[in-house]
């Protein structure tokens, strides 16, 4: 008998209840607008603040000025060359720091003398604010993209190597028993028995990791950069744009949520076969 | 307006013991992290100058722009700015003015190697140039440098290394550095003395303040507390001005006033007692033997390093480089032209976008008389 035969993947159930028409479509529509709605409220508050005068407006500018500087850095192009340096430091980043994590993390998994001789050098390097270490990767790797890459891929490594480890481990012992008996082969276990198990653990541990890539990308420009949101958000603080500064921010926002969601994607993809 | 003001700092001057009893509390906000260049402002805490003008002062260190938006807002009443910033301010309706300018020469400046072959500001033409990041005094300095020596940033390559330029100079990742000139060229060559700066021997450095007379460092507040206290201003600056001259007087005793504050400041039993010894020199047996103030502070640190000679007196040499940089006729005032000069540039930048009225922007009416 081959193996998948054996331990084929659940499929789907079908939902056991369809609820009424009437009784879901209310809730399928709020939570459709609900992203609408709370943006539509974090606006409203950021307004209120401004008529109020709780804070100068050079301290906290208006939506509406925002949204010039918005256009104003759109249409002379500094946006797009600012946000696709960061973007794509911030891809590299967490491409570098997801292989090795889970390279790594899949031999911590499986060796308990490689986990005791690394584990104290990662934690180290885990404990250590990354702000402290990320001025000497520009002096090691210089002030171009590298140590920015390096950087964001510091920052992802750890927790996702974390994951790793969990969910590899999470496989249970009897699959592992029964795939033995049925003389599956180291990669017949790894395939189709350790990846679909630690599939959502590792997905999930991604969806962490791919903002924290943001973090990282932009700290190292806040050290070092010619270009960058982190360097654009330092050069407009110098020159008391605080505007410029806000627009910024929203970009890493946007950025964050665009790499959260794409992992996001990937996942419900993946994990289609899993019983909601 | 400015005859209220007379007078005031001259009541100020007259009774300023007698209020020493009330002390006001007051933050001051300074740049970068504790460090021997600020040793005036060490002095006049340890000498009793702040308290003697009524004054309880706190130090408090961060970016530049979070001080200035802190004193636009009211929140702070002074801090220790660069004076393009305040024209950059201003410009984007941060209610900031200069009231002493501290630093009378423009501290930035580019080091090389001196067999480089970069003999002029001119010989930067396609050279690599580090620099801390395109902002702030260092951008704005090198900038005026560059556009005095007909060139453009187009014609040089920029790049940004952060606060690190010794490292990566000396590592011989730029041929360039733009620095603070009392501070990093004086590493550099100490690291180059030890064999420590890879090719490096000997370095040489462009000062933008003998290109372009900018202003510098300097004393804000906020145009309230100018309107609804103008005696608190000069009572602050009257302390700071002490602590200046006595700074710039006995360099000896304002290292040794500052080891409380800067933890970095290196306190070998030998260093302190001859510093203690220099300290203790009437001014007419010590700097005041010289005709120019610099060679006699320059003449102190010689007899220093011959008394320790097995000491490393670089924080000593910063001191002394720096106190050059303060050093004037008249200490603390600023002039118009000089405004000009800045704002020139920063409108050529496009930091500024249209000028602004400079003569808001600073005023010398709180200067101390005599």
């Amino acid at each position: 008998m081959h193996i998948h035969t054996a331990l084929k993947r659940p499929t789907p159930h079908p939902s056991k209840t369809n609820p009424t028409q009437s009784a879901r479509a209310p809730r399928h529509l709020l939570r459709q607008a609900a992203p609408i709605i709370g943006i539509g409220l974090f606006l409203f508050i950021w307004q209120a603040v401004v008529w109020l005068r709780l804070y100068p407006e050079f301290i906290i500018p208006s939506p509406a000025a925002v949204a010039s500087r918005f256009v104003d850095v759109l249409l002379d192009g500094r946006l797009w060359l600012h946000t696709s340096t960061t973007a794509l430091q911030i891809i590299l980043g967490f491409a570098l720091g997801a292989t090795l994590a889970i390279s790594v993390g899949y031999v911590v998994a499986k060796s308990l003398v490689f986990e005791a001789i690394v584990s104290p050098i990662f934690i180290a390097i885990q404990s250590t604010p990354v702000v402290a270490y990320a001025p000497l990767l520009v002096i090691w790797f210089g002030s171009g993209a590298a140590s920015k890459v390096i950087t964001s891929a510091l920052i992802v490594f750890f927790p996702l190597l974390l994951n790793t480890v969990v969910g590899v481990r999470s496989v249970p012992n009897d699959q592992r028993d029964v795939m033995r008996l049925l003389n599956a082969s180291r990669w017949q276990i790894f395939w189709q028995l350790e990846v679909p198990a630690a599939l959502p653990i590792l997905l999930g541990g991604l969806k962490v990791s791919a903002t924290l890539a943001v973090i990282g990308a932009v700290v190292g420009e806040f050290v070092s950069a010619k270009a960058g949101l982190g360097y654009l958000i330092e050069r407009a603080d110098y020159d008391f744009d605080t505007p410029l500064v806000f627009v910024a921010i929203v970009m890493l926002a946007l950025l964050a949520r665009v790499m959260y969601g794409a992992v996001a994607w990937v996942e419900r993809r993946v994990l289609r076969w899993r019983v909601k | 307006m400015l005859r209220r003001i007379a007078l005031i700092i001259l009541l100020v001057a007259i009774t300023i013991s007698v209020h020493g009893q009330d002390k006001q509390p007051i933050t001051f906000f300074l740049t970068f992290v504790p460090n021997i260049q600020f040793a005036p402002i060490y002095v006049a805490i340890e000498k009793g100058y702040f308290a003697e003008a009524g004054i309880e002062l706190t130090l408090e260190h961060g970016d530049e722009p979070d001080g200035v938006n802190l004193i636009a807002a009211g929140e702070r009443q002074f801090g220790m700015i660069s004076g393009e910033q305040v024209i950059a301010a201003r410009a984007n309706g941060r209610p900031v003015v200069s009231v002493y300018e501290w630093f009378q020469k423009y501290p930035i400046g580019i080091v090389v190697a001196d067999d480089s072959g970069i003999e002029s500001p001119a010989d930067l033409r396609g050279r690599t140039v580090g620099i801390p990041g395109a902002f702030g005094a260092s951008y704005t300095g090198l900038i005026a440098l560059l556009t005095a020596n007909e060139l453009t940033e187009a014609d040089i390559q920029l790049e940004s290394i952060g606060f690190n330029a010794p490292q990566v100079f000396c590592l011989g990742g730029v041929e360039a550095a733009v620095v603070y000139v009392n501070n990093e060229p004086t590493q550099i060559e100490r690291l180059a003395q030890r064999g420590e700066c890879g090719a490096v021997r000997g370095v040489r450095v462009f000062n933008v303040s003998d290109y372009a007379d900018m202003v510098s460092n300097g004393i804000i507040t906020n145009e309230d507390t100018i309107a609804d206290d103008p005696e608190l201003v000069a009572r602050f600056i009257i302390g700071f001005h002490n602590g200046v001259t006595l700074a710039l007087n006995n360099p000896a005793e304002a290292y040794l006033m500052s080891l409380p504050y800067v933890d970095s400041l290196p306190r070998d039993p030998a260093l302190m007692a001859a510093l203690q010894a220099e300290a203790d020199l009437d001014y007419d047996q010590g700097i005041g033997e010289y005709e120019e103030p610099g060679e006699g502070r320059a003449a102190v640190l010689e007899r220093l390093r011959v008394a320790v000679p097995d000491v490393d007196w670089v924080q000593m040499e910063i001191l002394i480089d720096t106190a050059q940089l303060w050093d004037a006729l008249t200490p603390g005032s600023s002039d118009l032209e000089s405004w000009q000069t800045t704002q020139d540039i920063l409108v050529s930048m496009g930091i500024v976008s249209a000028p602004i009225d400079l003569e808001n922007a600073f005023t010398n009416a709180f200067q101390p008389i005599g």
